[in-house]
Parts: structure tokens; sequence; C-alpha cells
């Protein structure tokens, strides 16, 4: 659930996607789920010109599935906190499997 | 050949009637034939006479593989002959149909097998009809329905259990539990679970699903048989095709048994042979649409009243209109061929139409509303149970699966979700460790708090200054004395120029690479040793969120948990101690670097310290810092920050990044000890620099600086406030002077780079620092040495906008004020 | 300093090794030809990775006009980049 948490800090942040057909979206981060499924709002298309059929989309759901990288703005993102986080995952993980 | 479908028989090959079972879209135009009927064989043009035989010298030949490509041939169509076979391969729901006959035969025959299952009443009456809207259609009669109209009826909601193979004392769960039962267990539900619960749902609620389904079945001209009725979507008795119908009729009427099983009236007292036509009316009265259904589902209101619209059919359409009411067996008989035709086609249309209202409803009454909110209620509790949005689930859980979310929140005090969670003592814990947790926004945005630390040092030395400044020296400098003489005496002046010894300087840089020579082992191990200070960290502050109450006099049961707090405190307190390899024996002239200052080489490292300072006592931090003093010139931040030349300021990137961390993690807590440290222990520190580090190398940094100032400067302090000892000021001077005579010849060099460069603040702290401490021999000295620099800066000053200017000026100005002078007196 | 007895940190299963580098630079393979370099703040047990100061490669091949392959290389950098696991071939330290 580490990621899950962590993209919830992120709501209301604007974000770029790009997904795995290389299509990059930028909009505003509105809700994730435990599958880091993910909702935009005030979507913008980048290279809109490559994918002209996107243009009138001002809202999506994006299946976490076909996310390939999320770019965040750095400044909401407290890395030290983070990396004790993951720390705390992995350290649950482990707890879990024994 | 046809590719598209359309009919290419010439008219008089065409084969007239519904038999050819295309199913129901036999006809585009169902009334075309029934014209037909009446004007005899008029298609108006004869193709015969249009037609210019420029066909006939076409190349046929080509087309010898058409029907492998497009999968014709003789026997496709098997319902027809071989002359209606050409352009059926596009009818694709014309086959779909024939499967379906012969599957509503099969319908039939079970019936007519299974009459006991088949007699069962039909399904329960619908709870949910309100009899208002019946009444207003006073001619519709004896619809088995008559009993709603009594506002008193409470309906026998009794399902018929036998349907379900089960005996109905096993339906127990009471459909008001189920929505309880949820709420109850707040955790996730298990597979089983839900699957536990659908299945008591379906028991009790099966039978009620079943009940929907008759309510908008679609009618068709055959009476319809309950049996089958609910589960099974191909058993849809309402599906047989008139062909079949006709069928039955023509061999004489149904048999009794089955007219008896299949009319659902029956069972409500209303014997009598089931005509084709009659349907039409209790097809109406059956497919009201469920407007009362509390359901949302449009589906459920959605087909029924179009079809309500077309039964009977308006008079007014075609031929049909004047035809007569058909209302037994013989009377179909004795019709007219054209007539038969006509209403067979009429038939064959309302069954399609009724297909098509039958596919559309297919889904519906399978779920009741209850059953709907049922299934909603698992996926919001499934959503919620994802989401961590558990009202009141046990904190430490919802910590250890939403760490991140739940600390961030503190911290840059976003709403929370539950903020009456009682996380408060947690989040308070880690708001004081990520608040001042270094480079919470990333390296490049620590400059900031850098500038927290260089002021807290400023302060410091100001301090010191200012103490010193309230006692004056015997002998103050005078300006013109000091600054005029030096600055006019070219015979000493020169001289120090000169001094530039590089030679001298470079002999003090010992190359001593040792930090990049690290091989992958010690590199993983070293990084093991960092994780696991973290596991103890992480553990003490655990440790510290839980710990008890403390305990009343005479309450033993606390004092005893007191005292096993205190034991795992103390455990991991040596697990953190070990892991930091503090106590590692120091290897002289090693090439590998002492463990511990290794692990400072990490920026996780030295991120830690401010962690590790808040969990060890007192011995244990100037343990610390005497480690790192004592390897302060191999500290990476020093030994890699080794300006080949003085107007050489720029050093790498990653270098740059790690002085800043530095500085930013690791100074405070030094300081922050060394300001309530004893005297003997800052004497003891200042040999320890002289005899241990090369103090060229490390005065050439802003860390070795920065510690030098530190100790310096709390030296001044703790002499100005009254507290040191004869004999260890005597010490302290003894070796302060070491250390002056050490950097002097190479104070010059102690700037980084050229004027412009701007950051040398933490270099004028310094210089204050010994200014302070200095003797007015020294000071003198002192002043010589980085004159150039002063008047250099106090002339670049004046270029600088404003603020910039006073604060170079202020830098210099510190320095100035310790050796009693003021920036402002030399113009 | 060999002996590794802390019972937190002991490597025992594969990502302990990628926990050792956290705060470190790493090298990511992905899928696509494609490969990072940057710091790691965080990671789980289906390789999402959170990188920063990343600097991203990928490997285009093309025809140059002589009909022969060309590969290019383009490289793009993000300050802070969440990483879905399933593109992840592999994690190495950079030491």
């Amino acid at each position: 659930m580490l990621f899950f948490s962590f993209f919830k800090t992120l709501t209301n942040q604007t974000v770029t996607i790009e997904l795995k057909n290389d299509i990059r979206i930028r909009g505003i981060l509105k809700s994730v789920d435990q599958y880091l499924n993910i909702k935009l709002d005030d979507v913008e298309v980048l290279e809109l010109d490559k994918y002209p059929h996107l243009s009138s989309v001002k809202n999506m759901f994006i299946r976490g599935s076909v996310v390939r990288y999320v770019m965040l703005p750095r400044s909401e993102v407290d890395v030290g906190l983070l990396e004790d986080a993951t720390r705390r995952e992995a350290a649950n993980q482990a707890g879990k499997a024994r | 050949m046809s590719f598209f479908g359309f009919d290419t028989n010439l008219p008089r090959d065409r084969d007239r009637g519904p038999a050819a079972s295309r199913g129901f879209f036999e006809n585009p135009d169902p009334f075309a034939d029934i014209a037909r009927a009446t004007a005899v064989e008029d298609d108006g043009i004869d193709f015969e006479d249009t037609y210019d035989g420029l066909g006939d010298q076409l190349d046929d030949d080509q087309d010898a593989f058409n029907d492998d490509t497009f999968g014709g041939g003789g026997n496709a169509g098997a319902g027809a002959g071989a002359g209606t076979s050409v352009g059926r391969d596009f009818d694709f729901f014309g086959r779909t149909a024939e499967v379906s006959n012969a599957i509503d035969e099969e319908q039939m025959r079970y019936a007519l097998q299974n009459p006991q299952a088949a007699r069962a009443p039909p399904a329960a009456p619908q709870e949910t009809y309100v009899p208002a809207q019946h009444a207003a259609e006073p001619t519709i009669k004896r619809t088995g329905y008559e009993k709603y109209s009594d506002p008193g009826y409470i309906p026998d909601l009794q399902a018929k259990s036998s349907v379900w193979g089960i005996a109905q004392e096993k339906r127990e769960p009471s459909p008001a539990m189920i929505p309880t039962m949820p709420a109850a267990s707040r955790k996730m539900m298990s597979l089983e679970e839900v699957e536990a619960q659908m299945r008591n749902r379906g028991q009790a609620f099966g039978p009620e699903t079943t009940q929907s389904i008759p309510q908008t079945m679609p009618d068709m001209s055959f009476p319809r048989h309950p049996q089958g009725l609910p589960m099974l979507p191909d058993g849809f008795p309402a599906n047989i095709p008139p062909e079949i119908l006709r069928a039955h009729l023509e061999k004489g009427g149904l048999p009794p048994h089955l007219a008896h099983m299949a009319d659902p009236r029956a069972m409500y007292g209303s014997p009598g042979p089931m005509m084709p036509g009659q349907p039409l009316q209790q097809f109406d009265q059956n497919n009201r649409p469920p407007r009362d259904l509390p359901s949302q589902d449009p589906r459920h209101a959605g087909p029924p009243p179009v079809q309500r619209q077309h039964v009977p059919p308006p008079p007014s359409r075609g031929p049909n209109g004047g035809l007569p009411v058909i209302t037994n067996t013989e009377q179909l008989i004795h019709l007219t061929e054209e007539q038969r035709n006509a209403y067979l086609m009429e038939d064959a249309k309302r069954a399609k139409r009724n297909h098509k209202i039958f596919l559309l409803s297919r889904g519906n009454g399978l779920m009741t509303p209850q059953d709907k909110n049922f299934i909603t209620r698992i996926q919001l509790q499934q959503l919620v149970a994802a989401a961590g949005n558990v009202v009141d689930a046990d904190p430490e859980a919802v910590l250890a699966e939403d760490f991140y979310y739940q600390v961030y929140s503190q911290i840059r005090g976003a709403p929370r979700q539950h903020p009456h969670q009682p996380l408060g003592h947690f989040a308070q814990t880690y708001l004081l460790q990520t608040g001042n947790r270094i480079s919470g926004h990333g390296n490049r945005r620590a400059f900031h708090s850098a500038d927290n630390h260089m002021q807290r040092m400023q302060q410091q030395v100001q301090r010191a200054v200012e103490a010193a400044k309230a006692k004056p020296k015997n002998k103050q400098l005078i300006i013109e004395g000091s600054l005029g003489k030096i600055s006019f005496s070219n015979a000493k002046a020169p001289k120090h120029m000169l001094n530039i010894k590089r030679p001298d300087s470079s002999e003090g840089i010992r190359p001593k690479k040792v930090q990049s020579n690290l091989s992958i082992g010690d590199r993983k191990s070293l990084l093991g040793n960092i994780e696991a200070v973290y596991n103890a960290l992480m553990s003490m502050e655990d440790m510290e969120r839980t710990m008890p109450p403390p305990p009343e006099e005479g309450d033993t049961e606390a004092i005893q948990e007191h005292l096993e707090w205190r034991q795992k405190v103390q455990s991991l307190n040596q697990k953190l101690w070990q892991a930091l390899k503090v106590m590692e024996p120091i290897v002289p002239n090693s090439t590998t670097p002492h463990p511990f200052i290794a692990f400072l080489s990490y920026p996780k490292g030295k991120k830690a310290i401010p962690r590790i300072f808040r969990h060890i006592d007192q011995e244990q931090r100037v343990t610390i810092l005497t480690m790192i003093v004592v390897h302060l010139d191999t500290l990476d931040v020093v030994h890699l920050a080794q300006a080949s030349g003085p107007n050489d300021s720029q050093l790498p990137v990653a270098v740059r990044e790690a002085i800043d961390l530095f500085s930013l993690a690791v100074m405070p807590s030094l300081l922050g000890y060394v300001n309530e440290a004893a005297f003997n222990i800052i004497i003891g520190l200042l040999g320890l620099v002289i005899a241990q580090t090369q103090v060229l190398a490390v005065a050439r940094t802003k860390i070795g600086l920065g510690i030098l100032t530190m100790l310096l400067s709390r030296a001044e302090i703790i002499k100005e406030a009254g507290q040191a000892s004869e004999r260890d000021w005597q010490q302290w001077v003894e070796k302060f002077n070491v250390l002056f005579d050490m950097l002097e010849p190479s104070l010059v060099h102690i700037f980084p780079g050229s004027i412009n460069s701007g950051d040398d603040m933490y270099v004028w702290q310094f210089l204050a620092a010994v200014g302070i401490g200095a003797s007015p021999e020294q000071q003198q000295r002192l002043v010589i040495a980085v004159k150039d620099r002063v008047m250099e800066t106090v002339s670049y000053s004046k270029s600088l906008p404003a603020d910039m200017s006073s604060q170079r000026l202020g830098n210099v100005n510190l320095f100035m004020r310790a050796i009693g002078l003021d920036v402002d007196l030399l113009g | 300093m060999a002996d590794t007895e802390d019972a937190g940190a002991s490597v025992s299963e594969p990502l302990d090794l990628v926990r050792l580098s956290l705060d470190e630079i790493v090298f990511v393979k992905l899928r696509g030809d494609r490969e990072l370099k940057g710091r790691l703040h965080a990671y789980d047990s289906h390789c999402n990775l959170v990188l920063g100061d990343v600097e991203e490669t990928i490997y285009v091949v093309e025809e140059d006009e002589n009909e022969e392959e060309v590969t290019r290389t383009i490289k793009k950098q993000e300050e802070m980049l969440f990483v879905r696991g399933d593109s992840v071939v592999l994690i190495s330290p950079q030491a």
C-alpha cells in the first residue's frame, strides 16, 4: 500500500503521466485507488498533434496497468519520509512473509 | 452471387410465405406478401423485361473460387431448398433462429414430459405491485392480479422453494439482517464471506427474482408454461415461434394437459382452451410496465410501454385491419389462403417484435432492487476497505499500511481523512523528526535551511564577539595605526604576498583517495550497516511512541512495565550503537576509512545523524563528535572539497551537495552538543584537530572551518562566562597558539575562490572566532594576513545592490568588530 | 567491518538488496529499450519505484540513408519520477 499511500498525498497536484504507448498526459491528479488507477482532471495531452483523437478529452480515468511513468512535482514529495515509509513497507512485507 | 445480401432471386422464384424458417426477419416488410396476396403477382417491372443481356458477356471464370472464398455452396442454408441458399449466408440471425427453434422444441418436449414441474403455480405475486393503476383499466379481466386491487391485501410472499431444490425451512437469514451484517464486521470481507452472504441472499430472495421475469417477459402467441422460468435464459417458452405453434394448431389444437398447465389463468379459475388470439390481451396484461417497482433500473420500465402501443394493432394498419378476429382453430382453417397468410405474417411480425423485447429484457428481473443494493454495498465496502478509510481501525494498522500519507498529512497540514483518529502522538513524534529532517524537499531546496544553520553559527560567533567586547582587551587597535600602517608598509606587505607558498599548501593536502577505493563488498556491508541503523532508529521511534505513562508510586505493575520498556529501549540503543560502528578501532594510516566515517560519506548516513542524536546519551554524542574531529580530514566533505587553487571555487556538484547536506544534517547536531560541552572537552577536541589532522587541509573547507569556529567560539563563551579555570585556560591558549601559527601563513588561501564568488561568510565567522581569542599581537598578524581581502570586499560591495552589499559588509564586519574595528571606519 | 551480524539489515531476499540502495543512485533497465539512472527514494514488492533526479535514456533503432540500422539515443531529465513496476527489468546499484 506504500504507493497508494504515496499517491494520496499528491491529489490535486499537477502530474504528467506517460503511458506505455508513449502518450503523455498532464493533468490534475484527482484520485487514485489501490491498483494505482488514476483519475485526471483538466487534462492536456502533450504532443497533441500526434493524438488528435484525444483533443476533446477533459478528464479521464487511467487504468493503472497502462502507466509507464508518473512525473511528479519534487516539492510535493518528502523524500526522507518516503524512504522511511519504504523501509517500513519492506519490514512489513518481510514480517508477512515469515 | 450477391455480395451484399440482397435477394437475387427472380420474383417468380421467390418462395412465398413465412414457412421458410429464416426467423423473424424473413420479410423486411411483413405486409408486402399480403399485398401480393391480393394483387396477384404484379411486380410492376419484370426483371426479364429490363435485362439487357450484357451480363451474359461477362467472363465468369474468375468466379470459380468465390464459393471457397465466401463459403457459399449448394448445401448452405439447411432449412431451405437449394434455390434459397444463395444469400442465406449473410443472414446470421436466421441461422440462430433455427437453433432457437430447436431449443424451443426441446423446451416443449420437456414441458410435456414433466408436467409435475410445469404445473407448479406461476411465480409468486409481485409484492411491489400497486393496484391503483390496475383499477384504472377496468376492461381487463381475469389477470390473476385482481387481489391486488384490494388495498388490504397482503401478498403471500412464500416463494416456491422447489424451484431451488431446497426446503423452505432453510431460508433462515432474514432480508433485514443482511444489510446490518457487513456493517457489523467492518473489516474487508473475504471472498468466502461474500459468497456465503450472497448464497444466503440467494436463498432468501431467489424466488423473488423469479417473480419479475414473467412480468416483463414477452408473451408470445403461445401459452406460457412457467416451467424453467427462473434461471434458464434458454428456457424461455416465449420464444416458441409461430411455425411450431401452427404445427400444433393444425394437429388439432393443444393437448388438453398442455393447455392446462400452460395457461396461468387456469390457476385463477379461468378454464377454457387457450386460443392464439387471446394471449394478445393477456400479453398486454402481463407486460404492464412495473411502474411501481421501487427499482431505479430503467430497464424495468423500458420496453414494455413500447410493446403496448402495438397491441392490439391499430385497425388502420393495412389489410390486417380487415382480418377477422380469430378465436379458435377452426376459424383459422376456414380463412382464405391470403387471409391466413396475412394472419400468420402478422403473427410472425409480432413474434419478431416480442423476441426483440425478450432480448432487451433478458437481464430484467434477474436481480431485485435489494440484490442490487446488496451488491452495491459489497462493492462500496471493498472500496472503503481498500482505501484505508476504515473509520475506527487500529491506528497501528493504519500506520503500517498508510504510513506515508498519515505522517505527510500531519507535516504538511493536509486535511486528513480522519482527523479524530488518535494519531496525534505518533505524528507529533514524527513531526519533530521529519520537521527538522534535512532536505525534506530535495537537496536543491535545502539552501534555505543551510542558511539557517549559518545564521546559528553567526549568532554563536556574535555572542562570542559581544562577550569579548564587553571585556575589552588591554590594547585596542588604532584604525589608522593598524590598517594605515599596513597598507602603506610596503616592507611587510610584499612579504606576505610572497607567502603564498603553493608547495606548502599542496604539501598540506596529503592525497588520500580512500573513499573511492571501496570494494563492492565493503560498500554493500556499509550500506547494510546504514540500513541496520535506520531499522534501529525506527524501532526506537516506535518505542518512544509507546512509552508507558510515568508510573505512580506503589503501582508495581506500572513500574514493572516501565522497567521493561526501558530495557527494550536500552537494547535498541545498543543495537543502534553497534550498527553505527563508532567503536571500531581506529587503524592509523589505514587505506580504508573508519566505518563510521564511511557511514558519514553516504547521504543517508549524514541524514541519520540528527535522528541518532535524539536517541543517544551525552557520552555517545561526545564519542561521535570525537570520532568526527579525529577524522576531520578524511571526511568526504573535507578531503573532496579541497579546491585545487584559490580561484577554483567550483567544486563538483556532488561534493557541493554533500557539503550542504553535512551543514544541514550533521553540523546542527554537533553544534548543539558543543554548545553545552565542558571546557576540557573543547580543549581536547582542539588538541585532536591539531594532532591528528592536516589542519591546513581542514581549514580550506567549509566544514572544517565550521567545526573549528564551533570550538573557538565555544571556548570564548566559556571564558567570558567565567567558567574556565586558569589552568584550563592556559591549556587552551597553548593549543590556540599552535593552531594560529599553523594557519597564519595560509590564511589568504582559506577563502573560497575570488571575491565575487560570494559564499565566504563562514570564513569571516572563523576569522572572527580566531580574532576574539587572539592576543593583540596575533590580531595584528591576522589583520595583516587578510587585509587585502577586507579591502577588496569593501570596495566590491559598493558595486552591489544595497541588500547584498550590506550582507557582505556585515560578514566582514563580524570579523572587524571581533578585533575592535568596523568597516565603517574604512570609509 | 566485515562482520554483518545486524539482524535488521541482513540481505536474505532479492529486494533487500534494493533496500541497500535507498537514497543511492541506481540504474534501472526497463522494457522498451529504456534505461533510467537516478536516486532511489521508494520501491515496493512490485518493483514500483520513485526516483529523483532521473536521467532517462531511450534507445531508438533507425535506418539511415544507406538503410543501415543506427541506434539513436534520446535523453530526458525528470526531477521526480514514479515508475510502474511492470516495466522494470532490473535494478542495479550504481557504485
